[in-house]
């Protein structure tokens, strides 16, 4: 596998993602713009050291940064699949596993952009109160983070059709993300809620982000996503196997 | 002796109960062409997904340049069209096929002069979901082209091309394989695929049941009528090379044969005032036709 396979495989599927309109309104520009309403509602100082709008770059962060890496990737691959492209690159020397590599690794530039995009926002309304280095880490630990979300992605991708995907995945991922904590936070939301919120993936993805920004330990967080992404990789696996039948 | 670049042996597949493959042999030497024709459903896409890596055939040997096609080494200089194909409508004419040249290590520019071979200069910088079904078959030529390819394999390849666009496609074909790249091709242009090709292979049901040179196997296979004005009577005609009947049709000579070159041949040194001649009879289509027909006679009886 050459740099340069690598290359030409990342740029198809970067232009998959900013050529295709849908695809830039509901993993780029939705997620900013929400940013940009609750941010500019509630984005003032808080009770702790730093403002809401800080506090959302790690939480509501969270979720624009895991919509890219688990929308892309997945309908990225249900439709390769439907078109016939998969079927096509399998005659190429590229090995299946470094297409795959490829449409994760192009969501994530994409996923920095719409973080840092939210940071912008941010900075442009006075809210944004923490220094660089806390800033990269924290975008650091989301884009690992949404790791084992690109992998739910691609299971649903081998599973479902190019147009059932979307429906699907958002099935899955907005309800864990609202009760995970990533649109409003862990304590406004009902008891019954905050109790389930440490079984869902996006809770550990948002506290591991704040966790860096308050300088509090997360080591909890870490273990429950290692063992989120070796569910989502086994299920991964199991579901681009039975596609192959 | 050509080098052999496909050689498969005893190739088995089945899907289910359905045995779609049924001990096939087949080899292409370098700068061969192997027409693969057959009705739907013969087995053809099968042989060509087990000879691309496709498919793990059920049982048999087969190898590219002795080397095993699951293997993505051994298709770094295949070149594939495929029946059905599909492509990311994101990306232009000029990338996907810059960027197919790279993944089999070439350079990408590779790419302009390819897609001016085939025609798709013009195109380059379209959107491949915005070309039309006879310029998606240009565009899987140029694919498989890029790869400076030892082997193309060609499933279909003339499907919703128009008469001037598969001329251009039989003579790009044409000089490839004079360049000494082995072609295996599958098509319903017989007449067609009989032009270019070297040898012909029919399969029927999943077997091989007949493969040699084109016209060998239409006058091996198929009787041709002889039209003639001649000075020959009867006894002479008979004892003509080939010659299974013979009749007359106002006046004109209406014969059979078995061999239609040699009769004719035969004919004009015995007879030099011959007028009138013509030779009709079974085309490579009609051949095949007959074939695969007796072919399923046979299984069914
Ligand atoms: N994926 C598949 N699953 C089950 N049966 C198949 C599959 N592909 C082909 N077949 C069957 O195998 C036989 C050969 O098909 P195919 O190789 O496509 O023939 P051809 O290309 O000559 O039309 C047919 O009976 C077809 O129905
Ligand atoms: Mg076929």
């Amino acid at each position: 596998m050459t740099p340069q396979i690598l290359a030409v495989e990342v740029r198809d599927e970067l232009y998959g993602i900013i050529r295709e309109p849908a695809a830039v309104f509901f993993s780029i520009a939705m997620p900013v713009g929400f940013f940009a309403l609750f941010a500019g509602l509630f984005g003032g100082p808080s009770d702790g050291p730093v403002s809401n709008a800080t506090m959302m770059l790690a939480s509501f962060g969270a979720f624009g940064v895991i919509s890219v890496a688990l929308l892309n990737p997945g309908i990225g691959v249900a439709e390769d699949r439907e078109r016939g492209w998969l079927r096509v690159k399998r005659v190429s020397p590229v090995p299946v596993s470094t297409t795959l590599a490829a449409k994760v690794a192009a969501s994530l530039p994409v996923a920095f952009g719409v973080y840092a995009a939210m940071s912008v926002t941010a900075v442009a309304m006075g809210t944004f109160d923490t220094d660089l280095g806390t800033w990269l880490a924290i975008a650091g630990v989301l884009l690992l983070g949404s790791l084992p979300f690109a992998l739910l992605g691609l299971a649903v991708g081998f599973s479902a059709s190019g147009r059932a995907a979307p429906a699907i995945i958002n099935a899955i991922f907005l309800p864990m993300a609202i009760a995970g904590g990533l649109w409003m936070p862990i304590e406004a939301l009902p008891q019954i809620v905050q109790q389930i919120a440490p079984a869902l993936p996006t809770y550990h993805v948002s506290q591991l982000g704040l966790g860096v920004l308050l300088g509090e330990p997360v080591l909890d967080h870490v273990v429950a996503l290692l063992a989120t992404t070796a569910v989502t990789a086994a299920a991964a696996a199991t579901a681009y196997r039975s596609s192959r039948r | 002796m050509a080098d052999t670049v496909v050689n498969i042996a005893g190739l088995e597949h089945r899907y289910g109960t359905t045995q779609a493959l049924r001990s096939v042999d087949l080899t292409v030497a370098s700068g061969e062409c192997v027409a693969l024709l057959g009705p739907n459903g013969a087995g053809k896409t099968t042989l060509v997904n087990a000879l691309t890596g496709v498919l793990q055939p059920t049982a048999g040997h087969v190898d590219i340049d002795g080397g095993d096609p699951r293997r993505a080494q051994t298709r770094m200089r295949l070149g594939v069209m495929h029946q059905i194909a599909g492509f990311p409508r994101t990306l232009k004419v000029t990338e996907l096929v810059s960027g197919w040249a790279v993944r089999s290590g070439q350079p990408a520019s590779a790419a302009a002069p390819v897609l001016a071979e085939v025609g798709l200069s013009d195109l380059a910088a379209r959107r491949v979901d915005k070309l039309s079904g006879g310029q998606q078959q240009r565009l899987q030529l140029a694919m498989a082209l890029v790869v400076d390819p030892t082997l193309l394999v060609l499933d279909e390849p003339t499907l919703g091309l128009d008469i001037d666009a598969r001329r251009g496609f039989w003579r790009t074909i044409a000089e490839h394989r004079d360049r000494g790249v082995a072609v295996l091709l599958t098509t319903h242009q017989v007449e067609e695929a009989a032009a270019v090709a070297d040898r012909v292979v029919v399969l029927s049901d999943g077997q091989v049941i007949a493969s040699g040179h084109p016209a060998e196997l239409t006058s091996r296979l198929a009787d041709r009528t002889i039209l003639a004005r001649t000075a020959l009577d009867g006894d002479a005609l008979r004892a003509l090379p080939g010659i299974v009947d013979i009749t007359y049709e106002a006046g004109r000579l209406r014969a059979t044969s078995r061999q239609a070159e040699a009769t004719v041949r035969a004919l004009l040194d015995a007879d030099p005032t011959v007028s009138d001649l013509r030779v009709e009879g079974a085309s490579l289509e009609e051949a095949v036709v007959s074939l695969t027909a007796n072919a399923y006679e046979e299984v069914a009886a």
